[in-house]
């Protein structure tokens, strides 16, 4: 994608005093109509929901980051404002290089489309050329594995095919920073040792890795260092052991049962 | 080393010339993007482009006989002149139908990739504008059959269409913004576009109105339009320089809100949809 050679230890990713608010209506669909009620009766219709507060991180080229935490803890949250969807609420981050233009769940966007014209119109919104889709595409469709259900319509894939195929765009495009969130543990075991292991290739390169997943076990084995998120706020960060620890102890489960788990 | 800074972005307009050129990079999905929706509702079959065509003109049909039992004027020009303001108020009405839910329909693009968000309604408008284009060749075949007068006022017809769709295109992005606030606008819509066709000189001819209902020329910004697209397509006349004045600023002033309102508010949508 970029030319641009980076060195190990280089900052890839800079995260300061990152804040971020989401706000939603609190009916589950905003429409004219419940506004127009609700001013008659004076009564306040949004809910603010506070998904980072105050998070610093750095992330370095030649390394693997993990993020751990519930869910809603913000970890999807944090990955979108790092690839530049959402813009923070409070604080400033800095990316030096190419955020992997697709998050994982940009692809499959439109269920009536098929698997690949979501590839390919999902690469030409993040900014790809139709020159370097192709050139990837087979390499994408070859690592999916889907076979002729690449050309079937995306409502039509179950949610393991839909993951392959996410995490097949998400690492075939070699970014210099990429972000797998949630797609790396999803799809059969043969197919999680095959990601696993293309994670464990592209980790060699000089080239920044932020895996966000509740493998506990995947973690503390591909990663150089983990953060924990609860509630939007950073609980702990540092070396992969310590911190998976906490975060199981957290859980209050035994650290052998976490690292089992699978989804 | 170029780096990319995130930060809380300030009200109002985003770095135009920077937006300018991601957008101008990400061409190929508009024309993509399109594609795809006209292929998903058929339209690039050649059943699509029958019933793209037949549509209007089985409604104009209908419409025509309507005028002839009401006892209204009625001749070969009527009968143009009501196909040629369908066929124009059409566009303006897909444009309207597909930009409204182009964001919230884009949710999962939105929520997962970084890109102008604009590129959603101005996809909408192409997919309009290749739904206009056959309707055009048909009229083109019809006023021949109908034997309407030739000349060289109809070149009128390309600023008009130009008018027509950056006034579309303004409008498109200004419902399908709002509908991200309030997503009943879209139910709203075919209540809106049909009182739109009948307060427009569509079934009826705007030098027929009333000179106490002369304002609606003023406040139905399609007035204006339609008036100018009748006069240059069906009579082959000058449209009237008051008219076209008029119908280029409802169509800029729209556009430029549009625009405004869009850039200012999308960085929101990732947050809102
Ligand atoms: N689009 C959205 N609109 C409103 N609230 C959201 C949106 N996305 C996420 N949230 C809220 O933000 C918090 C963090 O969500 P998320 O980042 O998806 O967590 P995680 O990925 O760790 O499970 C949750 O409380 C969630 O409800
Ligand atoms: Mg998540």
């Amino acid at each position: 994608m970029s030319n641009s050679i980076h060195t190990t230890g280089d900052l890839a990713v800079s995260v300061q005093h990152l804040g971020l608010t989401y706000t939603t209506t609190i009916d589950r669909r905003p429409t004219l109509k419940s506004r127009l009620k609700s001013m008659g009766r004076g009564t306040k219709q949004t809910r603010v929901v506070r998904a980072l507060d105050d998070v610093m991180l750095d992330v370095h080229y030649g390394s693997v980051l993990g993020v751990v935490g519930s869910n809603g803890a913000g970890k999807s949250t944090l990955m979108r404002v790092i690839s530049g969807i959402l813009p923070p609420s409070q604080g400033k981050v800095e990316v030096f290089g190419k955020v992997s233009t697709l998050l994982a769940l940009g692809v499959g966007f439109s269920p009536s489309l098929s698997g690949r014209e979501n590839v390919q119109l999902g690469g030409l919104a993040a900014g790809m050329t139709r020159r370097e889709i192709e050139d990837h595409f087979d390499e994408i469709a070859e690592f999916a594995e889907l076979g002729d259900a690449i050309d079937a319509p995306m409502r039509t894939y179950s949610s393991g095919m839909y993951a392959r195929l996410a995490f097949s765009v998400a690492v075939t495009v070699k970014p210099d920073i990429l972000i797998v969130d949630e797609a790396l543990s999803t799809g059969d075991a043969k197919f999680k040792e095959k990601s696993l292991n293309k994670i464990k290739e592209l980790r060699s390169d000089s080239r920044a890795l932020i895996l966000v997943s509740h493998a506990l076990g995947t973690i503390t084995d591909i990663c150089n260092e983990v953060v924990w998120l609860d509630k939007g706020k950073l609980i702990q960060r540092g070396n992969p052991d310590e911190v998976v620890d906490a975060y199981a102890k957290f859980l209050h489960v035994g650290k052998s049962a976490a690292i089992n788990e699978d989804v | 080393m170029a780096s990319e800074v995130y930060e809380p972005f300030r009200k109002g307009l985003p770095p135009l010339r920077k937006y300018w050129r991601t957008l101008w990079n990400r061409r190929a999905f508009i024309a993509e993007y399109s594609r795809s929706e006209l292929h998903e509702q058929h339209f690039d079959s050649v059943f699509g482009q029958v019933w793209l065509i037949l549509n209007p003109l089985l409604l104009s049909g209908v419409y025509f006989v309507l005028i002839v039992i009401i006892g209204g004027h009625s001749d070969t020009t009527r009968y143009g002149h009501l196909t040629a303001c369908l066929f124009l108020f059409y566009l303006v009405a897909n444009t309207l139908q597909g930009g409204v839910k182009s964001v919230t329909a884009g949710q999962r693009l939105i929520l997962n990739t970084a890109f102008p968000r604009i590129m959603l309604p101005i996809s909408a408008t192409v997919v309009a504008i290749f739904k206009f284009i056959p309707t055009l060749l048909i009229f083109a075949i019809l006023r021949t059959v109908l034997g309407l007068p030739v000349g060289w006022q109809m070149l009128w017809a390309v600023p008009i269409i130009l008018i027509t769709v950056i006034f579309s295109l303004g409008a498109a992005m200004l419902i399908s913004c709002i509908n991200v606030y309030f997503r009943d606008i879209a139910n709203f819509l075919p209540y809106f576009t049909r009182t739109l066709l009948y307060l427009s000189p569509i079934l009826w001819e705007a030098s027929a109105i009333k000179p106490q209902l002369r304002k609606i020329e003023l406040v139905n910004p399609l007035f204006s339009i339609l008036d100018s697209w009748s006069r240059a397509v069906v009579h082959a006349q000058q449209p009237h320089g008051s008219a076209l004045v008029i119908a280029a600023a409802w169509a800029l002033g729209i556009f430029l809100l549009g625009t405004y309102f869009f850039l200012s508010r999308e960085r929101e949508f990732a947050v809102r949809v």
